[in-house]
């Protein structure tokens, strides 16, 4: 599903990322674990497409993004990849049913008539079924958490990015959060690949990869 | 959830700001809307009564003058001319109809103008395409003056000086003091509202115009600056219509070089005091107009640099979400086209209150009615320009959305 291979992204002078490969198969979950500043976000930034390699290949669902246009990057992101953010990233002016129908808005996937019952179906999983003319501001952040997932979920994409997802959740909740993610992630069989510092939440997934030493500084090296 | 949606979700969510930048807009259209409302319904208007009569003729001096004071009862007359002169008008084969005008004194400064019965049933089509018709004397009351010293008075007149049937008033001489008081007046009719100047005026027979004065002459009560009145019957104006509009020119020459007075088109005088003199006050409050819309384009500009700024964040996550860099640039174009739009509406209902309500003061002062909340070829070209305006005040916030650095601005918390 995930292909990562011999992939350089410089980052700033002297600093460069590179991941010798990495892959993730169809339904897998992987948390992808690391001190911070050790290259994360940026493996899943390059998987997104949202950072462009200097080198190297991506492969998302067999196809390679590397060398994509930037529109056909924004098409395929929006059409196969969900986000899933530690501070959640809901667009404040809108409800809860109107975010999670703006992660279909800007793909293909399904016709405009179905984008609300769609995002109504989700918001009802996530358990907001009374949530949805909800404004992000009105939610706790469990509840705003469980929009994102319901959002990332929207178009039926084959691969959820998620970037600290339970890192602003007390415990209790981000427990909550871990298991919908989970359970919706295995239902919907779709690939997960999350970031995470917490030692039990990468307990509970079948495989952790170790970012360490992903981003180097060259100079120091060279030194 | 549309681009549409998008743009409207952002501006309502930051109200005040955006009521101060629809504001600022309305303003400069507010402005277009009066400016343009109050120009075509003057020009309109004046350019109808002004359709009334073909030729006007009169003593020799400014043609503008003497359409003003003897078509909309506006200004001092040119002086007079004689009765013979009306007659020699109404026998010619070229003249349909000729009403001859005799003015000179008022009541409260309402015009008292001395005329023949026949001018009452006069009208005229306004609109030869449509064949609307104008008829200016309706009565709201009573019936037309048939003898001398009958009043009918126009409906600002006895609105504003409580005149009824029945009632008697002495008029003055002019515009100064010195009352006729042993030539009362009876009003035996009220003339429903026209809006046209005949509403501020009082009709009467020429024959009562002539034996208040010719008393006047005889005492010697003439002051100097007023118009002088000879022993021979004179009229200040003959309203001339001819068998065709067509011969005016030729007509007006005629007068202007076979007959010792003067000729003038209404419609003419009117449009060449429009294009002279109010031509140029439209231009200047017209350049101000679209100044005061420059600079609420400006404002436009500046509210939408600051929310993009502000919300740099949730501009990559449309991005991380499938939107394309157009569709960011599109949506942020549509909230400088909501805001416009809005600027408009509120503007359009601005200016036209205000059309409005110097509408109402022009109908108490001269008897114009101006009718506003309408909308005009010119209006909507000048509202398309500043749509232009607008959307061009959102290309350079729109453009620096559209360069949004993704993963820097979802990383910044």
């Amino acid at each position: 599903m995930v292909e990562v291979i011999d992939c350089v992204r410089k980052l700033g002078p002297g600093v460069q990322f590179r991941c010798k490969e990495f892959r993730a198969e169809q339904a897998e979950m992987v948390a992808l674990c690391g001190p911070s500043g050790c290259g994360k976000s940026t493996l899943l930034n390059l998987i997104s497409g949202l950072l462009r390699p200097d080198s190297g290949i991506i492969r998302v669902d067999g196809i390679e993004t590397q060398n994509m246009s930037e529109e056909e990057m924004d098409r395929f992101r929006g059409e196969r990849i969900g986000f899933v953010f530690q501070t959640f990233n809901l667009l404040q002016p809108f409800t809860a049913l109107q975010n999670v129908m703006l992660g279909m808005r800007f793909s293909d996937t399904r016709h405009s008539s179905e984008w609300k019952p769609r995002a109504m179906e989700l918001l009802e999983r996530v358990g907001l079924g009374h949530r949805f003319k909800s404004k992000p501001a009105t939610m706790s952040v469990g509840e705003q958490q469980r929009v994102a997932i319901a959002r990332a979920l929207a178009n039926k994409q084959k691969l959820i990015l998620a970037d600290e997802p339970t890192g602003s959740l007390d415990p209790k909740t981000a427990a909550e959060v871990m298991d919908l993610l989970l359970r919706l992630c295995e239902e919907e069989k779709v690939t997960l690949l999350l970031v995470t510092h917490d030692p039990t939440i990468a307990a509970r997934f079948p495989r952790t990869f170790d970012c360490t030493d992903l981003v180097k500084d060259i100079n120091e090296q060279v030194a | 959830m549309s681009l549409w949606h998008i743009a409207w979700g952002y501006i309502w969510n930051r109200k005040l700001i955006t009521l101060l930048t629809v504001l600022s807009v309305a303003l400069g259209v507010g402005l277009i809307s009066a400016v343009h409302t109050l120009r075509e319904e003057t020009k309109r208007r004046f350019e109808e009564e002004g359709q009334a009569f073909d030729i006007v003729v009169g003593a020799k001096g400014s043609p503008l003058q003497l359409v003003l004071s003897s078509v909309y009862f506006l200004d001092a007359p040119t002086g007079n001319i004689n009765y013979s002169d009306y007659e020699e008008l109404l026998h010619h084969e070229d003249v349909r109809a000729a009403f001859p005008i005799g003015l000179g004194d008022t009541y409260r400064h309402f015009r008292i103008v001395g005329t023949v019965p026949e001018l009452m049933h006069h009208k005229w089509i306004v609109d030869p395409i449509s064949g609307r018709e104008r008829i200016p004397f309706l009565l709201a009351e009573g019936r037309f003056f048939e003898k001398d010293f009958e009043a009918v008075v126009g409906s600002v007149v006895a609105q504003q000086t409580g005149l009824k049937i029945g009632d008697t008033f002495v008029g003055t001489h002019g515009f100064m003091e010195g009352e006729h008081a042993e030539y009362p007046y009876t009003v035996v009719g009220i003339l429903k509202p026209g809006g046209t100047p005949n509403d501020r005026a009082i009709f009467t027979t020429l024959g009562s115009v002539w034996e208040v004065h010719s008393g006047h002459e005889a005492r010697g009560e003439h002051t100097e600056g007023e118009e002088h009145h000879d022993d021979e019957k004179e009229v200040t104006a003959v309203l001339v219509n001819l068998q065709s509009p067509a011969m005016r020119f030729t007509f007006l020459d005629y007068v202007n070089r076979e007959m010792n007075v003067m000729a003038a088109i209404p419609v003419n005088e009117i449009q060449k005091l429009y294009a002279q003199v109010l031509a140029t006050a439209n231009t200047v409050l017209l350049s101000v107009a679209y100044l005061v819309v420059i600079a609420s384009a400006l404002t436009i500009m500046i509210g939408l640099y600051m929310s993009i700024f502000q919300r740099r964040r949730d501009l990559a996550i449309m991005r991380a979400l499938g939107a394309s860099s157009i569709d960011i640039f599109g949506s942020v174009i549509l909230e400088a086209f909501w805001v416009t739009i809005l600027g408009i509406g509120v503007g359009w209902l601005l200016g036209n209150t205000v059309a409005w309500t110097l509408g109402m003061y022009l109908t108490q002062r001269i008897g114009m009615v101006i009718t506003a909340f309408g909308l005009s070829g010119e209006m909507l070209f000048s509202y398309a320009v500043v749509i232009i305006v607008g959307l061009l005040a959102g290309i350079l916030p729109a453009r620096q959305a559209y360069r949004t650095d993704v993963a820097r601005d979802l990383a910044a918390t």
